[in-house]
């Protein structure tokens, strides 16, 4: 269940553009459909219970803005609406830098992967550098966990995602160091998915938050 | 065959940054009501089918685990949007 039967991102395209693709293989074309998720089942319980968590959170936000939604409606206007865009940006560049870090290593480029991971670190280093900025906003114009239940809500989600982020920096700079030594290769490479599937729940995280404390009114 | 699939990621890629300037934009509008958070989670439900499909790779896992990340969305999009409409009574 755990192995990898090829395919990835060229028989996504076969997939898409069959008639495209002329030159698959027998082979290729019967390994389309896998067993399970890319990379380690492991990181899948992690990030199913991860989504749990943050799922439960995002709804005791909207319920407990229900009964409070004329003072959540006025918070909301403190926040920077672009800097939320902009790190939904940041965070789904990043995701894209991690798809063609998995593309490559798929090729046997284990240089390439780590140079489109690093990319992904960077643009990580990026998101939390806005975040901060945000935070010290909030905190000098006096802005605490204790001001009200939108700025508790808006701090403990926001910061909990930040350290969601950094733990997927940490992984994927574990990764990129060991694709740098060559360790991947292109039948050998869960770890690569490994961490690409952690670093794509931090994005799919943002997807939600972003809309539902910044925009939703 | 590398190149042409990556030009597909590209392209995802492309499409979930047209979203979210959507989303940025209805935002700076000022737009709200129940029409436009139903706009804002639909738009959140296609992203996350992006993601989940195409760069997570879920696409070729099989049903279960897509079926997890649909189900996921629709139940805590379906959830905020039964808060949402208590909070207009």
């Amino acid at each position: 269940m755990f192995s990898r039967k090829g395919g990835g991102a060229p028989l996504l395209f076969y997939r898409e553009f069959p008639n495209m693709t002329a030159s698959a293989t027998p082979e290729e074309t019967c390994s389309q459909e896998t067993d399970g998720p890319p990379g380690d089942l492991a990181i899948w319980i992690f990030i199913l219970a991860e989504m749990l968590v943050f799922g439960v959170m995002f709804l005791v936000y909207a319920f407990t803005r229900a009964n409070q939604v004329e003072l959540f409606n006025a918070s909301q206007l403190t926040l920077s609406r672009t800097a939320g865009a902009v790190n939904t940006l940041v965070l789904i560049t990043s995701s894209y830098c991690v798809v063609r870090a998995v593309s490559a290593i798929k090729q046997g480029m284990s240089h390439l992967c780590a140079n489109w991971l690093s990319g992904a670190i960077l643009l990580g280093g990026l998101f939390t550098s806005i975040k901060l900025w945000e935070f010290s906003e909030k905190f000098s114009a006096g802005i605490s966990l204790e001001s009200n239940d939108f700025f508790m809500f808006y701090l403990m989600l926001t910061f909990f995602h930040f350290m969601h982020v950094l733990m997927g920096m940490t992984i994927l700079a574990f990764v990129t160091a060991k694709a740098r030594r060559g360790g991947y290769s292109a039948q050998n490479h869960v770890g690569v998915e490994t961490g690409a599937s952690f670093w794509h729940m931090v994005d799919l995280l943002w997807i939600i938050l972003f809309p539902l404390v910044y925009v939703i009114r | 065959m590398h190149f042409q699939s990556n030009r597909f990621s590209t392209h995802v890629w492309l499409i979930l940054t047209v979203l979210t300037i959507a989303t940025f934009s209805i935002g700076e509008a000022g737009l709200a009501g129940k029409g436009i958070m139903l706009s804002l989670l639909a738009i959140a439900f296609i992203k996350g089918q992006l993601v989940a499909n195409y760069f997570m790779g879920l696409r070729q896992a099989g049903w279960f685990w897509r079926g997890i990340i649909i189900g996921y969305f629709l139940v805590v999009g379906g959830m905020i949007t039964v808060a949402y409409l208590i909070g207009l009574k």
